[in-house]
């Protein structure tokens, strides 16, 4: 029975679990708050605002999350930056950042895709009605932007509860450092891993039918 | 930033160092990609199977898998890769890291691959498999003489793309053990005690080897795609490359 070793160990299993959807939701947010914002001046008019949200965007794509994590980690702290003065919190507070960093780069490209995606007449015929650009964008863009994007970024949510194992790497006790600590104490990898396993399936799958439905509810015709 | 952290990168076995890790994560890549086309176009297929028996497990597996952290899976293979294979190569044989690693990604790879070509198989007309069943040709034969050479070509910019998020998770490697770029980075930092100036190298490194494949993949339009393709594709690839 895989489900038993959990039982065993409840704080490594359950309390690794806990760590893993502390880590999804406020890197989540994070990478929402953030993403939107580089998708704003990825569409602004000043060019300067737009290339620093491109070079950013890029970087942050293009290079693995774990060097990031690392980065955060043990690069920063030699530059006199450290999230907490406690060494769990500031792990934790580094697995948080990269997160949202790493993420924030993709949810910037499906907000941009939505934001350009609505009809350039649209914003047109706004703007000659007198709203002011930053109306246009409030009143008109973004509603119909919110629609569009919301299924491309339930996938990168899905993508980010998985990438939060990484948090592992720079030690981290989540789901899947759980596990290991599990395996190590027991030698019971088969259990400890499949425990992990149906618990992360626990977690994405509800949240991929969750992405399937939405799809269909907010699939506009345009 | 402290002065004299940066003189030791004008030695030439530093960047040998770093050479053999970018060689390590190149042949991972390379390995793992070639694997998984193979399972996923397999999978793919199963999944588009008329039998149930064969549909349903493909299904599974792909569902399943795709779930998944690629970390898990790695870790996994790391630690009873060997007792996996004892059956098949006898009582003491050891699984390499190296192949622990291309397991564990070709695993997850192969399920995203499926999916991407899955995809492009559905997305060409019915009619194309219609006339080349009705003009006589095998099941068989039409995948592999009508289908599957136009779905490959309109697969090309989503597997390019795969291709990148390949290679940014050989970094994970380097925990069980496989002395790939990071890796080496890890080791050069440690003895030198300069993880900014390392990491900011190897994170280059990364940048323009996946810099350049994206957009390479962002050029390449080959054969006619339809908007709703693209935008499936494109979703498809925001899914699974965010791992």
């Amino acid at each position: 029975m895989p489900g038993a070793i959990a039982v065993e160990f409840p704080d490594l299993f359950f309390g690794g679990l806990w760590v893993t959807v502390q880590l999804s939701v406020l890197g989540l947010l994070g990478a929402l708050v953030l993403g939107t914002a580089v998708a704003l001046t990825r569409v602004s008019p000043l060019a300067p605002l737009r290339w620093v949200g491109a070079a950013y965007v890029e970087f942050f794509r293009n290079t693995p999350l774990v060097v990031q994590l690392f980065f955060l980690f043990l690069g920063l702290p030699l530059l006199g930056l450290r999230f907490a003065s406690d060494t769990f919190d500031n792990i934790f507070r580094a697995a948080f950042v990269g997160m949202a960093l790493y993420h924030g780069s993709y949810v910037a490209e499906v907000v941009r895709g939505g934001l350009l995606g609505v009809d350039r007449g649209q914003i047109e015929a706004a703007r000659s009605l007198g709203l002011s650009y930053a109306q246009t964008l409030r009143e008109v863009q973004l509603p119909q932007t919110f629609r569009a994007v919301i299924p491309p970024l339930g996938n990168v949510a899905i993508a980010l509860v998985k990438n939060t194992s990484l948090a592992s790497t720079i030690g981290v006790t989540e789901l899947l450092f759980g596990a290991e600590i599990v395996e190590s104490r027991t030698f019971r990898a088969e259990e400890a891993f499949l425990t992990a396993t149906l618990l992360y399936l626990g977690l994405t799958n509800p949240l991929g039918l969750l992405v399937n439905g939405l799809e269909r509810r907010l699939l506009v015709v345009r | 930033m402290r002065p004299d952290t940066w003189a030791m990168f004008t030695d030439p076995a530093i960047w040998r160092f770093f050479g053999e890790g970018l060689t390590q994560t190149l042949e991972l890549s390379v390995a793992s990609v070639a694997l998984s086309f193979v399972v996923g176009l397999a999978f793919a297929l199963g999944r588009l199977s008329s039998r149930r028996w064969i549909r349903w497990p493909s299904t599974a597996y792909v569902e399943a898998i795709r779930a998944l952290p690629v970390l898990l899976l790695i870790v996994y293979f790391d630690i009873k890769g060997s007792s996996l294979f004892r059956p098949l190569f006898g009582e003491d044989f050891e699984l390499p890291r190296f192949w622990a690693g291309v397991l564990g990604l070709s695993l997850y790879t192969s399920a995203v691959l499926a999916e991407i070509i899955r995809a492009g198989i559905l997305t060409l007309p019915r009619g194309q498999t219609e006339a080349s069943r009705a003009l006589g040709l095998s099941y068989p034969q039409t995948m592999r003489f009508v289908v599957l050479p136009q779905a490959l070509r309109l697969m090309v910019p989503a597997m390019m793309g795969q291709l990148t998020t390949v290679i940014k998770d050989t970094s994970l490697v380097g925990t069980i053990g496989v002395f790939d770029l990071l890796r080496q980075g890890r080791t050069i930092y440690t003895q030198f005690f300069n993880p900014i100036e390392v990491l900011l190298i190897v994170a280059s490194i990364y940048f323009v080897i996946c810099f350049v494949l994206s957009q390479l993949s962002r050029r390449l339009e080959l054969g006619r795609i339809t908007p709703e393709a693209k935008v499936r594709m494109t979703e498809l690839e925001l899914r699974d490359q965010a791992a």
